[in-house]
């Protein structure tokens, strides 16, 4: 009996064991572990975990028999079919690889957000959702260090869990700062855990910054306001020597990285993703933004890029925030605003928009000419903005 | 019959001559019953059938003039000229060539662009969208099977060529390669005037009512100038007459016109322009003539009082007092340029009885309109003269459409007429058989 389970896991094929720590001589769990299945499968709900008053986990398990191979701080690709029209989101994985039977993303809700309302209410156990990935390279495991500081916002937080729940379970949680900023206390999500791991483990400090207080509860005794570059300073004292990984919404990325500037953080030693992005279907877009639906994770970007970008659709008046990378045809599909289109490539000027106000960084391949362009006239699918921008569409 | 004879099977010298097609039987016997020296037949002037036939025979297969290249100046600006039901494009490729195409999407063949002029990046078809770069090549097709070369899909090229800025198209497969003499000859007097980098001033469309052949007719002739009061302040009316043709009451004029010939053959000397008149307008597929004339009164341009229209000479030449140089081809072409602009004419068949004559002024590039120029001022004399002859067309096409028409002799003056005609029937006659 044990020979043949042992046969059969001892082919596990091309594919890796945990890749979390590479210098091991063998993958974490190879030869113990049921051989990892692809995360390319279709998934069933198995568990809804309130985490606040408008965030949940959901526990997701497998249909096809293994084990999940993947890295903290990356995201799958979800396709729920709400009421028949299949819908795409992307999340960061909030569970750690070292626990690879089962995934948990953590979503919070949206008003109006295309999928996040429908997980939140509706999507019950036993439901099936389809998931591809994992994708992103945004995760302390690309970047070895001896110390790090995980900053975030919001529901930013999740690639913070999965980070801090893999390297507490591999015992190498050694010296780490998380500084989770939040609306309230109310909206500290996963407080209790990793303020218990903190407790458990000399090696991590977590830092919690609101806003304000929550109503009805008592008023919030720590840092207060804004992350500043202050407040970093006095925190995290040794900031200029961590590998810093910061995620949240756009308007949060923005500012911190000038405050990383400003306390002297190296910019190679600082990593992002930011949360507002969602489908990864257009294989030559990197994703398409959507102000909700979060937490979600794109290819990871230096700090040095000039950053997320608000894109306005003038004539249906509807607005999308889009990570460096996306397209304006992204922004518009993802924003919901139809923009004709063929080639998607620069060629057919099928595309061709006017751009009211901003600039954008256009590589066309003959689809418009330079009088066009000096006319105001553009092609949303091979441009993205530069800076906040308004498309007459 | 003997035996002994062998049997003879005729070999033809040539192959059978296809049957003809009883349009083009009836384009033959009309110019059959040509008198020569004489107007056309009426049913060359008046009939469809005719018309369709001479569309294939002569417009599809000579080099017609489609515009100047003033009028394509950036990469993906193009012109379209519509010849019968076929459509070609031209326009300016990404290398700065000047490319032709059928316009005609190798798809499902839906027509790609359908204004007479503009500007595209690539070309898109409208129906589902294949796109062509400016170089003719498929570049994109939405879900084409992978068994399918779009490299065997590229827009159907039509011959171009350009002579100093002047653009002519051939549809034929096989176009006459006559245009290389004529470009070799005329060259040399247009190379000064650079239209190539000229910029077009205006440009204005005008329908005639008149079966194409009579635009051309009455262009070749000033037979009918007093009816022309603006233009005749500057161009001499013994145009084109020899000698002993000068009426009396034209002596005054043709003396200043001899004067100003003797003072413009020297000035043109002095800065090496070639001077005397070609022509070669019967006998090639592109008759054409080519020639240098002063103008009357200041003897600058085409204004009242003969004086410049543009403050800047278009081209390198000494001082404005220019006259003109003239050019007329054949089947639709004539144009002149002064020292300070240059005006052409494209004749277009729209159908049996309408004509489009399209006038294109062109001026130095860096002349400044309001600055340099006045378009109204500019064009004014042309624009009169055109619609004069407008009317002249569209009498003599009502009167041909009358049953009581019978073609008359053409006069001394006319020569230049019965040459076009004469040159009509040869080209008419040569395709016919081929
Ligand atoms: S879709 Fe073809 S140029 Fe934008
Ligand atoms: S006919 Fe041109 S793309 Fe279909
Ligand atoms: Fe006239």
């Amino acid at each position: 009996m044990t020979e043949l389970r042992h046969d059969a896991w001892t082919d596990p094929g091309p594919t890796p064991g945990l890749r979390l720590v590479p210098d091991l001589p063998r993958a974490v769990g190879d030869g113990l572990l049921a051989p990892e299945a692809g995360l390319d499968q279709e998934m069933v709900l198995r568990r809804r975990v309130p985490v606040t008053h408008d965030v949940v986990t959901l526990v997701l398990e497998p249909t096809v028999p293994g084990t999940f191979a993947y890295a903290p701080g990356q995201f799958v690709t979800m396709v729920v079919d709400v009421d028949g029209v299949p819908v795409e989101r992307c999340y960061t994985l909030s569970s750690p690889p070292t626990r690879p039977h089962l995934l948990t993303i953590t979503v919070k809700r949206m008003e109006g957000g295309a999928l996040s309302p429908y997980l939140h209410d509706r999507l019950r156990p036993g439901d099936r959702v389809s998931v591809r990935g994992p994708n992103g390279d945004f995760t302390v495991a690309a970047h070895p260090a001896a110390r790090y500081l995980l900053l975030s916002a919001g529901s930013g937080v999740t690639p913070t869990l999965s980070t801090v729940r893999t390297m507490a379970d591999l015992g190498e949680l050694d010296d780490v700062v998380v500084v989770h900023s939040a609306r309230t206390p109310a909206d500290l999500a996963c407080r209790g855990e990793l303020d218990a791991l903190a407790a458990d483990h000399p090696g991590l400090r977590v830092v919690w910054v609101c806003e304000d207080d929550s109503p009805g509860s008592a008023s919030w005794q720590g840092p207060r306001g804004r992350l500043t570059a202050d407040l970093l300073a006095a925190q995290v004292p040794d900031v200029g020597d961590r590998e810093v990984f910061t995620c949240g919404p756009p308007g949060y990325m923005t500012a911190t990285r000038a405050l990383l500037a400003e306390v002297g953080v190296d910019p190679l030693r600082c990593h992002e993703e930011s949360f507002v992005l969602g489908e990864s279907a257009a294989p030559a877009v990197p994703a398409l933004p959507e102000t909700g639906d979060a937490p979600v994770a794109l290819t990871e970007v230096p700090a040095a890029v000039p950053g997320t970008a608000t894109v306005t659709f003038g004539r249906s008046g509807r607005e999308v925030v889009c990570a460096p990378g996306t397209t304006v045809l992204a922004a518009a599909q993802q924003a919901g605003v139809s923009l004709p289109s063929s080639c998607g490539g620069g060629l057919c000027g099928t595309c061709k928009s006017g751009l009211l106000a901003g600039k954008v960084e256009m590589s066309h391949q003959g689809g418009i000419r330079p009088r066009e362009v000096a006319a105001g006239k553009f092609l949303p699918c091979c441009s993205t903005p530069d800076g906040d921008i308004v498309v007459d569409a | 019959m003997s035996l002994l004879e062998p049997a003879l099977d005729p070999v033809p010298a040539a192959a059978p001559a296809r049957p003809l097609t009883p349009q083009r039987e009836a384009l033959l016997r009309a110019l059959d019953a040509r008198t020569p020296g004489h107007s056309l037949p009426a049913p060359l002037y008046t009939d469809p059938d005719l018309h369709q036939a001479e569309l294939e025979l002569l417009w599809q297969r000579q080099w017609v003039f489609v515009g100047t290249s003033a009028e394509v100046p950036e990469p993906g600006d193009y012109v379209t000229l519509d010849i019968g039901r076929a459509s070609v494009m031209v326009l300016r490729d990404d290398d700065e060539q000047v490319r032709a195409f059928h316009n005609v999407c190798r798809h499902r063949g839906a027509r790609l662009v359908t204004e007479d002029k503009g500007s595209v990046g690539n070309i898109v078809c409208g129906y589902h969208r294949w796109t062509y770069s400016t170089d003719g090549r498929l570049v994109h097709a939405p879900q084409l099977g992978p068994d399918i070369d779009p490299a065997c899909l590229s827009l159907l090229s039509v011959h171009v060529r350009e002579i100093e800025g002047l653009l002519f198209v051939c549809l034929a497969a096989d176009p006459p390669d006559d245009v290389e003499d004529v470009a070799r000859v005329i060259a040399p007097y247009f190379a000064p005037h650079h239209l190539g980098s000229a910029k077009v001033a205006a440009q204005i469309d005008l329908v005639e009512d008149g079966n194409w052949k009579l635009t051309m007719e009455n262009n070749r002739e000033c037979y009918h100038c007093d009816g022309h009061p603006d233009l005749l302040c500057t161009f001499f009316q013994t145009w084109g007459l020899a000698e002993h043709q000068v009426p009396d009451r034209m002596r005054a004029s043709h003396e200043r016109f001899l004067l100003a010939d003797a003072e413009l053959a020297q000035r043109c000397a002095a800065q090496g322009l070639p001077y005397p008149t070609i022509s070669d307008l019967v006998d090639r597929p592109l008759g054409f003539r080519v020639e240098r004339s002063p103008m009357d009164a200041a003897g600058e341009s085409f204004s009242r009082d003969g004086t410049r229209l543009v403050q800047r000479t278009l081209g390198d030449v000494d001082g404005f007092r220019m006259g003109r140089l003239g050019l007329h081809a054949q089947p639709n072409l004539w144009l002149h340029v002064c020292a300070d602009h240059a005006v052409t004419f494209a004749v277009f068949p729209v159908g049996v009885d309408k004509t489009l004559v399209r006038t294109t002024w062109l001026v130095d590039a860096d002349a400044v309109e309001g600055v340099d120029y006045d378009v109204d001022a500019l064009t004014e004399v042309w624009r009169h003269t055109n619609e004069e002859d407008a009317a002249f067309v569209a009498l003599a096409q009502r009167g041909v459409s009358d049953p009581a028409y019978v073609p008359g002799p053409y006069t001394e003056t006319e020569a230049q007429v019965d040459a076009f005609v004469s040159w009509y029937a040869a080209r008419i006659r040569e395709e016919i058989v081929r």
